[in-house]
């Protein structure tokens, strides 16, 4: 048995559906527990939460604490957290690494767990690794030394286009957030089963401060890049609003398509939120991204970074786009994109005569 | 007293959209780079300048940094902010997000009864969103993060929060800490009469002596030894540079358009990417 404790991973689960963000943190909590020899163990909370932790087992988890309570039955912050609390203080020690997903879910509650603890958090990893880490300073003597199989907590760091490992080994547990779609899942096994833990929690009457009204799934202005098959996204190299007319003509030319957009182009107010591409945005990765007029800064990169083909169409050669893009064409967008459409249906299209509507 | 007390946190960033200060490999050179008023602060503002109108009180914008960063607060006042505290100590620096919120909940803490603390959703360098929740455990008051539209009625905060695909419509007492996305409305360019510009109100001491605080950790009464590194929990062991593997793109230039898209296309075609299936 090993010494360490064991690797906790939150679930993600809104309205009693597990969100594809619990898949991929098991699948990278499966690998960390492999090279510590320890469990993979998920915390579950929420309302008449049925056969769930099963689906927790067969994608990885070898224990499930669960909290079903109708208090969980929608997410809020303050009762979520008392959730947490009571079974990380059940355990007998705390577990080494705590893993939440970098949602709206995961972004609120891992921050009040961390501050709680006073233990160290890395927003938006994209990559979770174990190994040691020798910490040199002496500013802090108590730091100084080597630490053995630690977690690297791996995320971009902006405005610098550079990658940080983030450690902090000193306290258990070693707290990170992942992005969703940089981790792979396992594939699920459905004979594989576990151990369900219920846990009670008491709380307090502060804990509901705050009361959810209503959820609203707003599913007609939701712009659902994430399942695209072709992405076309547009930069600040559009020079306008308009520009997305080009665009949006380039993606009809593909069956299952969105438009997609950098973050410079959301806030230069031409195209909504829900388009943007990167890491404040949403990261994907379809069979085909085409970006047109993106320079390609690391925000933007981690975004989309994993496309099986990526086609940059850019002015400027030097444009760091092109250090990672498939296919590049150096020239004006909006000479290029309309015959690129014109191009791939002609060339490519397996039944040009058949005209399909919609997509 | 009527209204409610407002503090709003906001930082200075690097301007990445200038190229001042940026290496020809993309990094970036913190001392000589320009530096602005992080953008999803002025999200937090707005919210904070509609609360105002409505039912009055006071705004006050907090930062911590470097003394320069007493411009940004002078922006805020621009923007109508009423007041500004800049928390500077060299004790803080190597602060990771726990610290800092250790820090900014001093800040808070000092100024006393504040009801609404609003911050952005993030800032463009740390790329967190951390800070704020954590500030919020620490005065043990509900939060509400990715808000979108709000309103206060009766001393209860109703808000609209953004969610994957939806948003939730919640209720919460006050005090609070609000965090504001990047889709609520932005900051109306309103300026106020009695703040003329930033660069001139940087030079009008006399004013600015009224407007703008400048306080260290012991005016605070915080304790250093929950800030900078002996005070983070976590540090950055390495950083490395992103692929730089060039070479790998096929790249098609110089000629006319039309053959460069002819030629790519064909290119795919002769590199069975697959892309036939996906054209319709």
């Amino acid at each position: 048995m090993s010494n360490y404790a064991d690797i906790v991973v939150i679930a993600d689960q809104i309205k009693n559906d597990l969100r594809p963000i619990t898949f991929e943190l098991l699948g990278a909590a499966t690998d960390l527990a492999k090279k510590l020899g320890v469990k993979v163990q998920a915390i579950v909370m929420g309302y008449e939460l049925g056969d769930i932790p099963q689906t927790l087992f067969h994608y990885g988890a070898n224990e499930v604490f669960v909290v079903d309570k109708p208090e969980l039955a929608e997410y809020t912050t303050l009762t979520y957290r008392r959730a947490a609390l009571a079974v990380l203080e059940a355990m007998e020690r705390p577990p080494h690494i705590l893993l939440c997903g970098a949602t709206t879910i995961g972004r609120d509650l891992a921050p009040r767990i961390a501050a709680y603890f006073e233990t160290g958090l890395t927003a938006d990893c994209t990559e979770l690794e174990i190994g040691d880490y020798e910490h040199k300073g002496k500013a802090d003597p108590a730091k100084t030394g080597l630490h053995k199989d630690c977690l690297y907590a791996i995320r971009p760091s902006f405005g610098e286009s550079l990658k940080a490992r983030i450690l902090g080994p000193w306290k258990n547990p070693q707290m990170a957030t992942a992005r969703v779609g940089t981790m792979m899942p396992n594939e699920p096994d459905n004979s594989r089963t576990g151990k369900i833990i219920p846990v009670s929690v008491n709380f307090d009457e502060s804990d509901f401060r705050v009361s959810v009204e209503e959820t609203v799934y707003e599913v007609s202005n939701t712009v659902d890049l994430t399942q695209a098959k072709v992405i076309v996204s547009g930069g600040f190299g559009l020079g306008s609003a308009d520009g997305f007319d080009v665009v949006r003509d380039l993606s009809s030319a593909f069956a299952d398509s969105a438009v997609g957009s950098s973050r410079k182009a959301v806030d230069a107010g031409w195209i909504p939120y829900a388009h943007q591409v990167g890491q404040s945005g949403k990261t994907v990765r379809p069979a085909l991204y085409i970006a047109l007029g993106i320079s390609g800064a690391i925000q933007h990169r981690v975004g989309m970074s994993n496309s099986a083909t990526i086609i940059a169409v850019n002015k400027d050669e030097d444009a760091p786009i092109f250090q990672f893009a498939h296919y590049g064409i150096v020239g004006d967008l909006y000479e290029v994109a309309p015959l690129l459409k014109e191009r791939f249906k002609t060339a490519m299209a397996g039944d040009v005569n058949v005209a399909k509507v919609g997509g | 007293m009527s209204g409610y007390k407002i503090a709003v946190l906001i930082k200075q960033v690097p301007d990445t959209s200038s190229k001042a200060g940026v290496n020809p490999d993309g990094t970036v050179d913190r001392a000589r780079a320009k530096k602005m008023l992080n953008p999803f602060d002025k999200f937090a503002l707005q919210k904070a300048l509609e609360v105002r109108a409505e039912h009055g009180g006071e705004i006050i914008a907090i930062t911590m940094g470097p003394p320069p960063a007493k411009e940004i607060l002078a922006e805020a006042l621009e923007y109508g902010a009423d007041k500004g505290y800049l928390l500077t100590d060299k004790r803080l620096a190597a602060s990771d997000t726990l610290a800092t919120a250790y820090a900014l909940y001093s800040v808070v803490k000092y100024l006393g009864d504040v009801d609404i603390v609003f911050t952005g959703l993030q800032t463009t360098d740390g790329d967190t969103a951390q800070t704020g929740p954590q500030i919020a455990e620490r005065m043990d008051v509900p939060q509400i993060t990715y808000l979108e539209k709000l309103a206060v009625v009766d001393g209860k905060i109703h808000g609209v929060r953004v969610i994957e695909g939806g948003v939730q419509k919640l209720t919460t007492s006050m005090p609070a800490l609000i965090t504001v996305a990047n889709s609520a409305k932005p900051l109306e360019h309103k300026r106020f009469h009695n703040v003329h510009s930033v660069k001139e109100l940087l030079r009008n001491e006399e004013e600015l002596a009224n407007k703008i605080f400048t306080v260290n950790l012991d005016d605070i009464s915080a304790d250093s030894s929950r800030v900078g590194l002996v005070g983070s929990p976590t540090v950055v062991g390495k950083t490395w540079k992103l692929g730089e593997k060039g070479g790998s793109c096929a790249l098609f230039k110089g000629d006319a358009v039309s053959v460069e898209v002819a030629e790519l296309v064909d290119k795919l075609k002769a590199d069975e990417r697959g892309i036939e299936e996906l054209v319709q």
